[in-house]
């Protein structure tokens, strides 16, 4: 019976009706909402629970023992005496706010370019790739290929070139969200009406992509400012802020209290201005 | 007239060669051209590098399989198949995590503002320094750590857990909070963008809450879980903080073999386990887009975000 019933393409009953009973008796436990809100609370301790015991330890005397007691600013001190810090923190401020510059560019001027296309899939997907290559496995090709390869010296250009390629195709995607939206017909318009082409995109595309052109940049700048893997293999001789703590905390050596209140010092500044600018962000895209 | 109309042909054919060579026209695929360069074509060479040879600190460019050879004899595909179980696992850890908070966050969380919290703090750690977020696991697991304090404290253990630090253990955990959004966003997108109507009607259709789920939520989901999968497993192939900070020289995944390889100035090894990366991500995302071919494809997902 059953298998004549397989066969026929038929449900049979009783398993059918089996399972809805054990699904009816899934649906009753109405504990899957809290499971699920449990999950994922527990996921973000692991995130911010590190980041907590960061701050509180880099007001104790030994970070990285169990307890932060005593309390001190010696760390605090320290780092205000140390001043190896400054050049790799200037090397990154400078540093991202140029990818972040040619990012906004790269990504208005590509991202209007697939909108247009007939077949956007080759392009698109040749501009997303370093999302799915790993940092590591990137940095290491462009070492061997730039360095070994070619032969040239490596150095701030080439940290540049690293950055940009982590940070255009997220840049792109923001971009890409808004300008899908864009109506061409607007331009057609524009035409009509007698805009040179110059003119017919900064009075009129460019302010209505301006959130994602905007967005495309402060990505590009946060993601290149934190940008370590790919970055890390073809530095040269150069320096950036990851690269300066990467090298600290690797290193085992007395240095890690400083890299504890330094990084405390850049989430401070850093975590208000972000969760600011998410905030603004929602509540704006929330009203649209 | 005939040169007249050869000329008028002649000129337009050099104005339409003008036009695509305008600099507007050029620009994208100047960039495309540079993009190769940068991208493609390093990953290209590491494959051909790796069939290459070191002699005495100076590369031979001459055809060999040596580097391979000693890279299955060494026991070093030991690390392509311990990396690949580590990523595995923690991309299915992070599934199970994710999707039902996923689906809650999208569907089952009414509040406005504390959704806009929850996915702000999801956002902000793609933002945060690697390094210092992983080393901080160290004073928390650490023999004389923040847990095995707490634990000593309590009377519960007379001896520090060792296995908390400096083992797979720890490199898991450390790997736990990196990992979590990358598989989060994409299912959460994709669950927000499904229409609250298909569910009502499944509901009105007699189904259940668990069928819904299994019948209506979950295929229409698939497109992000599938990304949420890659993007997370992804970098995991690679994961090179994590096993260095707090694998305390036990752990060996690919990410510190290629590092270590570099500094030992084994390039044609490097490219080497470098590829290995590649093909096997290679492999998973061909298999990946093959049993997804009618559901996933670019086109779809563009004109999601055209919507």
């Amino acid at each position: 019976m059953s298998t004549a019933a397989r066969q026929a393409g038929l449900v049979e009953e009783s398993a059918l009706a089996a399972s809805t009973r054990f699904m009816r008796r899934a649906s009753c436990w109405t504990f899957w909402p809290a499971l699920a809100k449990a999950l994922g609370i527990l996921a973000m301790a692991a995130i911010y629970v590190p980041l907590v015991w960061l701050a509180v330890m880099s007001f104790a005397a030994s970070p990285l023992s169990g307890i932060p007691y005593p309390l001190t600013m010696a760390n605090y001190a320290q780092l205000i005496g140390d001043e190896r810090w400054v050049p790799p923190l200037r090397t990154s401020i400078w540093m991202s706010a140029i990818v972040a510059l040619v990012c906004m560019v790269i990504a208005t001027m590509v991202g209007r370019a697939i909108t247009r296309m007939r077949r956007p899939g080759p392009v698109l997907l040749l501009t997303l790739l370093p999302l799915f290559v790993p940092g590591l496995t990137m940095g290491a090709a462009l070492f061997i290929f730039l360095r070994i390869m070619m032969g040239l010296t490596l150095g701030l250009w080439s940290i540049f070139v690293a950055q940009l390629i982590w940070a255009l195709p997220f840049s792109l995607l923001l971009v890409l969200v808004v300008a899908s939206r864009f109506d061409l017909r607007l331009l057609e318009a524009a035409e009509d009406l007698g805009a040179s082409p110059w003119r017919r995109f900064w009075e009129i595309e460019m302010p209505l992509l301006r959130p994602g052109i905007l967005g495309a940049g402060i990505f590009g700048y946060l993601l290149s400012f934190n940008e370590l893997l790919r970055s890390l293999f073809v530095r040269g001789v150069e320096t950036t802020m990851p690269i300066y703590n990467w090298a600290m905390a690797a290193s085992q050596q007395s240095q890690v209290p400083i890299i504890f209140s330094l990084s405390a010092i850049i989430l401070f500044v850093t975590l208000p201005i972000m969760g600011a600018l998410f905030w603004f962000l929602f509540v704006k895209l929330d009203r649209d | 007239m005939i040169a007249a109309s050869a000329r008028t042909r002649s000129h337009t054919r050099l104005a339409a060669i003008a036009a695509r060579l305008s600099p507007a026209r050029l620009s994208v695929p100047t960039f495309l051209a540079a993009w190769v360069f940068f991208v493609i074509l390093p990953l290209l060479v590491i494959v051909v590098f790796s069939f290459f040879q070191v002699r005495s600190y100076r590369l031979v460019y001459e055809l060999s399989f040596d580097t391979w050879q000693s890279l299955i004899e060494s026991g070093r595909w030991m690390i392509a198949l311990r990396t690949l179980r580590v990523a595995v696992t923690m991309t299915v850890i992070e599934l199970l995590l994710a999707f039902p908070f996923a689906l809650w966050l999208a569907k089952g969380c009414r509040s406005k503002s504390a959704k806009a919290v929850i996915i702000t703090l999801l956002t902000i750690p793609f933002f945060l320094d690697a390094a210092s977020r992983i080393i901080i696991w160290r004073a928390i697991l650490g023999t004389n750590g923040m847990i095995n304090t707490a634990l000593m404290a309590s009377g519960l253990v007379d001896q520090p857990v060792s296995w908390l630090l400096y083992s797979e253990f720890a490199v898991h955990f450390g790997m736990l909070g990196t990992s979590f959004p990358t598989m989060v966003f994409p299912i959460f997108i994709i669950i927000s963008l499904i229409d609250d109507s298909y569910l009502a009607a499944s509901d009105d259709l007699g189904a259940s809450p668990v069928q819904t789920l299994i019948y209506v939520t979950l295929p229409m989901a698939l497109p992000g879980i599938l990304a949420g999968i890659i993007f997370t497993f992804v970098p995991l192939m690679a994961a090179y903080i994590e096993p260095q900070l707090l694998g305390g020289g036990f752990v060996d995944l690919l990410g510190n073999s290629v590092d270590s390889a570099l500094q030992q100035l084994r390039y044609p090894m490097a490219a080497a386990l470098s590829t290995v990366v590649v093909a096997l991500l290679g492999l998973c995302l061909t298999a990946f887009t093959l049993l997804t071919r009618n559901r996933l494809d670019l086109s779809t997902i563009f004109s999601t975000l055209r919507q």
